[in-house]
């Protein structure tokens, strides 16, 4: 009779002669070779603390499995908590028009005065209408573009109009500005403050790369309106109002960290280290504007490295992509990241409703839509049903074909339970929704920046620990230090 | 070591393993793994044996016997994934239904 039973468990060997050792809700262990083989060969004492420490992570038990079943479901429950609400973010597109002609625009934007490409007042009711219809009591109207604010009018129209059918509904909502910031007004921000309307914009470093990188169709300096701007938002708003993202272009590559000094310097407390998406111009540009992931994974632990050290002085300031992957990885709480879903987060956690009522099942795909690709058009809303649009064919076959559990390679990779499926991507990359994870550059990317954390977690070294949990807890290091200084994962 | 690998011609390997001691399902899955570096046929013999021919991409520096012992180690592993999963039968499956899905008499459920 065997002493232990073995639950299910996924396991990498480490380039530094440790096994890393995972189980289905993401609870993981490092073991020795040694310790691994005896594991799987039923040859551990049962009173040592390896087992002991294998058992309170649930990879093995000694006692009744369909007790530890019935916990692990329950943790397993709660890392999935995403499907239970069903679409909460909602990207409204008023208008394709724009002001910027950023470099590796992704939306293929349209000039400033073609008027034809805004959202018309029909469409943005039957919008509204449509998001509200999600069974989610939480509902956040993000607005992207183009520059919004350029319709700042059907801006205005769907939130009163939304306020107003939320009125009867009573959901949480939200909404989000997607902006340059280089059209917001005092009048426009009163409106905002008003309406509670948090602003999102974008930054992608000191004015020299700022502005080479998303330059003005009217050739101003769009970083030092930006910087005017963005200081009239927070006095209108509140400090806390307005947050940035940057986007890597291989300028950036080469200098993370003067764009982590400027994020700092102009007061923001974290930045998300994006790498540059292959669509619209950043695909017909890649010559100027890409990188290898190998490259973009390397520079961006050294990035991570600075801003480690920026905490330890006493700057709590976070890298959001890491923030978001160790919540995962450390805590057994579900997170909202579309792109690290599985099933994937597409249409079914965020849709996008284009300025001509179009819906896609995610931002990128509206991205390849503007590149004449309709492989992710669900319908649309003045012409088709909710039914028909987020319960249709075509979005259940894209979710069947989306769930890690079952896609090669992913089903027993050891990082499945803090990774997502991206269907999009690898249709751009490979032209097939499934793809073959070994040439995926997804993969490539969140498998280094994974793996990279985990193998900081092993040091179990008290400054880092410190960071990473300043960073999930969202506090100063001076307040999680005390508290954490005697904890090891 | 045994010489495992046998060259077929240039840029090109054999490697035969036993289908006793591997399951063919492990074979496919580590071979999976090296399609980003190799083009790879797999085949079954009648003696007992799996064939897994390895032709370098073009792209590729690393030479071809590095990648087929990486091979023979990425088999290992996918055979101890599949003699582990099956010692714990269904408990996974049970997880999952649990979780979305409260399952009765648990305990009689559970097939190891």
């Amino acid at each position: 009779m065997k002493p232990y039973q073995l639950l299910p468990f996924r396991f990498k060997r480490f380039d530094n002669n440790k096994v890393f050792v995972v189980n289905e809700t993401g609870e993981f262990l490092f073991l020795s070779p040694e310790q691994f083989n005896r594991m799987i060969s039923y040859d551990l004492n049962t009173r040592s603390p390896i087992f002991l420490d294998l058992k309170s992570k649930h990879i093995l038990t000694d006692t009744s499995v369909g007790s530890v079943i019935k916990m692990l479901a329950t943790k397993y429950r709660t890392k999935k908590n995403f499907l239970y609400n069903f679409t909460s973010l909602h990207m409204v597109v008023p208008t394709l028009r724009c002001n910027s002609s950023c470099r590796y625009c992704q939306v293929s934007s349209k000039s400033a005065n073609a008027k034809e490409y805004d959202m018309n007042k029909a469409t943005a009711k039957k919008t509204v209408d449509m998001i509200f219809r999600s069974p989610s009591p939480l509902i956040k109207v993000e607005f992207q573009g183009g520059e919004p604010l350029l319709n700042f009018k059907i801006v205005k129209h769907i939130i009163e109009y939304a306020e107003k059918l939320n009125s009867l509904y009573k959901k949480h909502l939200e909404f989000v500005i997607c902006t340059n910031l280089t059209l917001i007004t005092d009048k426009m921000l009163k409106y905002f403050k008003n309406h509670n309307v948090y602003i999102s914009t974008s930054l992608d470093g000191p004015k020299a790369l700022h502005d080479k990188n998303r330059p003005l169709q009217k050739r101003e300096s769009s970083y030092d309106i930006f910087l005017k701007n963005m200081r009239k938002v927070r006095q209108h708003l509140g400090p806390g109002s307005i947050s940035a993202l940057m986007t890597t272009t291989k300028d950036s590559l080469e200098q993370l960290p003067a764009i982590i000094d400027e994020y700092v310097k102009l007061g923001f407390h974290s930045i998300f280290l994006r790498a540059l998406n292959p669509y619209g111009l950043a695909k017909k540009d890649l010559t100027a504007l890409g990188y290898s992931t190998e490259d973009f994974v390397e520079k961006y632990k050294l990035a991570l490295n600075y801003i480690m050290d920026l905490n330890l002085k006493g700057i709590h300031f976070a890298e959001s992509y890491a923030e978001l992957l160790l919540t995962r990885i450390l805590t057994p709480f579900s997170t909202g990241f579309v792109d690290l879903q599985s099933p994937a987060g597409i249409a079914i956690c965020g849709a996008i409703y284009d300025y001509n009522g179009n819906v896609y099942a995610s931002d990128e795909g509206r991205m390849l839509g503007a590149m004449g690709d309709d492989t992710f058009l669900l319908g649309n809303v003045n012409h088709n049903t909710y039914k028909e649009i987020f319960y249709g064919d075509k979005i259940r076959s894209l979710i069947k074909n989306s769930c890690l559990e079952c896609l090669p390679v992913c089903s027993h990779c050891a990082f499945q339970s803090y990774c997502g499926a991206d269907p999009v991507r690898n249709y751009v990359e490979q032209g097939d929704i499934v793809g073959n994870r070994m040439v995926s550059e997804m993969c490539k990317k969140n498998m280094g920046i994974i793996q990279h954390l985990l193998e900081l977690i092993e040091k179990n070294d008290k400054d880092i620990n410190s960071v990473f949990w300043s960073w999930i807890t969202k506090r100063p290091l001076n307040r999680t230090r005390g508290k954490q200084e005697n904890i090891s994962f | 070591m045994k010489e495992i690998l046998k060259k077929v011609e240039n840029r090109q390997l054999l490697i035969e393993i036993s289908k006793e001691i591997y399951d063919k399902k492990a074979a496919m899955a580590a071979a999976y793994k090296f399609t980003d570096r190799c083009y790879i046929y797999v085949n079954s013999t009648l003696e007992n044996i799996i064939e897994i021919y390895f032709k370098a991409k073009e792209s590729i520096s690393t030479p071809l016997e590095k990648i087929a012992y990486e091979y023979c180690n990425e088999l290992l592993d996918q055979q101890v994934r599949l003699d582990v999963e099956a010692s714990y039968g269904n408990i996974r499956d049970l997880i999952v239904k649990q979780a979305f899905f409260p399952i009765e008499n648990i305990e009689e459920q559970i097939k190891t």
